[in-house]
């Protein structure tokens, strides 16, 4: 079973056309140069050096291949890999946050899958496997999520709780991931047992056949509320390189879609008013496309999302073309936030999001959707059944807070006015007071931000929310604080208010900054600040006194 | 609660005295190459940084406090935005001590403490004593091991 594992074979052909197309370019690359720049040689060279250079690359991938090993070891995870410097990892099961899977259109043709291993440390994937077959992929996904479990568990020294601790360690032995996900059952997993390692998971006679317990699928309605409910600006950069690599069919359809609507025949023959309506057709047109594939993409993710749950890991699959699965363990989520949008807040949905520590295929780095979309009601009663928190009564932050978003937002409105007066004295751009229109939102504005703040201080979990367009209440168990502080600004100071930024091992993002309560009274700030540390030192003794308790209840849906 | 060392201002000026130059520099160049800058705009900028630097430098170390508290280190500091944080003891990954060239010529040591946490990840002590900095360290590196719990990570 310790043995030394090479990649899928079909992997060597792969990194060594990889090899070979690198290896092809770059005597191109350099003869332009030198002939270009420093007059040495002739282009021609290039002809003769490419395919020596391919030679070269694919005998490097095929090399890379051949001294490319991965092997689960008792205690480790080690990968080694290098063919000139070599560099052999060896990640503790302990340490692993999660492991995904993840299967492209051509690799679910010839049933491979790259298998990715995410620890806490490090802003990168410490282990990526590319590409590997797709039953050694749920093989390693396994195991690796059993080890883990093992680790965890043997890690906690023997005491009067030893008897509870055994049962649920012949639990974790039982159950495998990375199976597909069965039909919701009702059946109850895991009776106790009378064993002791790992070994014996094949022989047990059991009604359970390994599969993990479905906790939630979304329903093609829900699927379809999402795909319309979100709107991802990554879809709109998409839409941008796309234009300009493709800039002039991108145009022929923006003048072809405005013509009717009387835009000018050609981009060079136009007069002023056909102009301004094919800037303002093409404006609605890139809003239009840019929606539709906003929704494609989601739909493509999030088709046949699945989680479900298998003994303390939380493990989920999901993707149209892509396929993606992974494993959460549930003591390494961080803290859980429900999210909703102002569309989603109307029609009373939202999701669910467990962050850990480590990184993920998910463009919102370790954050995962537990739920991408369900009635708000729902949602809530999971995100109160997984971190055992009581249903939270909202304290929001002073009236003084909205004044400072009101003064805020006029800034902002004063200096797009003025930028309208600017550009009226370069351009022939008439009435630029009309844009003074823009103080007219700034109080709405004020005021939305403002009824979307609000914080609870929990007996066991700190609970924040914060944001209009994508609202998020994140719950906080005091155990998962790493920092707190409390920040002032100098606007701030004046008023006496203070943010709290609650820190979590949670990975950095750009899109989700650390939680944040704004704008209270300097007072309560410090009290939220103390009362946390307290907590903390209290989670951690009860912890100590309790070992088994794992902070999130895995079955909670 | 704990102030810095008073030679840290020395190494906060020197610091923006350093920024300034560059700055003047970069003018100069912008003066010598693309178009020209008038010599007062040049060493009135440099004066400037310079003198937001000198306030900046004592200001900070006017509020820089930090104190060993029952279950955390805690800091004070800020000029702009005023910043209170608190490091749980058991939340502290490692500690080093960290000096660079000016501060060293100083005399001057750093303490900087990791967490797993991922903003404040690594929360700096500037401006302690060698010896300040070592007892710091020591002590920083017993309250963690003593508090022993895991990780949470």
């Amino acid at each position: 079973m310790n043995t030394p594992h090479h990649l899928h074979p079909l992997s060597a052909v792969t990194i060594a056309l990889r090899g070979g197309f690198i290896g092809f370019t770059i005597p191109f690359f350099l003869v332009s140069i030198a002939s270009g720049i420093f007059d040495i040689g002739s282009p021609a060279w290039g002809l003769y050096l490419g395919p020596v250079g391919f030679a070269i690359g694919a005998g490097y991938g095929i090399a890379y291949y051949y001294r490319f090993e991965y092997e689960l070891t008792e205690n480790t995870f080690d990968v080694s890999s290098g063919v000139v410097s070599r560099r052999s990892r060896e990640i503790p099961y302990r340490r692993i946050q999660n492991v995904d899977v993840r299967q492209g259109v051509l690799a679910r043709l010839l049933n491979l899958a790259t298998v990715s291993v995410e620890t806490a440390g490090g802003g990168d994937t410490e282990a990526t496997l590319s590409f590997v077959s797709e039953s050694e992929a749920n093989r390693l996904q396994r195991d690796i999520r059993r080890r883990t479990a093992d680790r965890g568990d043997s890690s906690i020294p023997t005491g009067p709780e030893s008897g509870r601790v055994a049962k649920t360690t012949t639990e974790v032995s039982g159950l495998r991931a990375g199976d597909p996900l069965p039909e919701p059952r009702s059946a109850h997993v895991g009776g106790p047992r009378s064993s002791e390692g790992a070994s014996d998971e094949v022989s047990e006679p059991s009604f359970d056949d390994g599969t993990p317990d479905l906790l939630f699928d979304l329903k093609p309605r829900e699927l379809l509320l999402y795909s319309f409910t979100t709107l991802r600006p990554a879809a709109a950069a998409g839409l941008f390189a796309l234009f300009f690599f493709f800039s002039e069919s991108a145009i022929d359809i923006l003048l072809t879609t405005a013509r009717p609507f009387g835009g000018p025949a050609e981009l060079t023959e136009g007069t002023t008013t056909s102009y301004g309506i094919l800037g303002l057709v093409s404006i609605i047109n890139g809003i239009v496309v840019t929606y539709a594939v906003s929704v494609a993409y989601t739909f493509a993710t999030y088709y046949g999302f699945r989680l479900g749950r298998a003994d303390e890991d939380f493990v989920y699959e999901r993707g149209l073309l892509q396929r993606y699965s992974g494993s959460i363990p549930a003591e390494k989520v961080q803290s859980v936030t429900v999210t909703d949008n102002p569309v989603q807040r109307a029609i009373e949905y939202a999701g669910l999001w467990v962050e850990t520590a480590g990184y993920g295929p998910d463009t919102s780095g370790g954050s995962k959707s537990a739920v991408p979309l369900a009635r708000s009601r729902r949602v809530y009663t999971f995100a109160e059944n997984l971190t055992n928190v009581e249903t939270p009564r909202f304290t929001s932050p002073p009236p003084l807070a909205r004044r400072r978003y009101l003064v805020r937002y006029s800034i902002v409105a004063a200096v797009f006015v003025a930028l309208a007066f600017g550009l009226s004295l370069v351009s022939p751009l008439e009435r630029w007071y009309l844009a003074a229109i823009v103080f007219g939102v700034v109080p709405p504005a004020a005021h939305l931000k403002y009824v979307h703040l609000g914080y609870y201080v929990g007996d066991d979990h700190l609970v924040i929310r914060r944001g209009f367009w994508r609202r998020r209440t994140t719950v906080i168990p005091y155990y998962r604080v790493q920092t707190i502080s409390n920040r002032r600004s100098i606007f701030q100071r004046r008023l006496g208010l203070t943010s709290v930024v609650v820190d979590t091992a949670s990975s950095r993002t750009f899109a989700w900054a650390a939680p944040t309560i704004y704008d209270i009274e300097l007072e309560n700030g410090r009290a939220v600040a103390s009362t946390a540390r307290e907590r903390l030192q209290t989670a951690l003794s009860e912890r100590r006194a309790n070992e088994d308790e794992a902070g999130f209840s895995v079955d909670f849906t | 609660m704990e102030a810095l060392h008073p030679r840290i201002r020395i190494l906060w000026i020197a610091q923006r005295a350093i920024t300034a130059l560059v700055l003047g520099l970069v003018i100069a160049a912008v003066d010598r190459w693309v178009i020209a800058v008038p010599t007062v705009i040049i060493l009135g900028t440099v004066a400037l940084v310079l003198a937001l630097g000198i306030v900046y430098a004592i200001l900070l170390y006017g509020r820089w406090r930090f104190e060993l508290q029952d279950d955390a280190l805690y800091l004070e500091r800020g000029v702009v935005t005023f910043v209170e944080t608190a490091v749980p003891f058991v939340r502290v990954q490692h500690v080093d001590t960290q000096f660079g060239p000016i501060e060293r010529a100083l005399g001057l040591s750093s303490v900087v403490v990791y967490t797993a946490g991922s903003r404040n990840a690594d929360v700096r002590v500037p401006g302690l004593t060698p010896e300040r900095a070592r007892k710091l360290q020591d002590t920083l590196r017993n309250l963690a091991v003593e508090s022993e719990a895991d990780d949470a990570v």
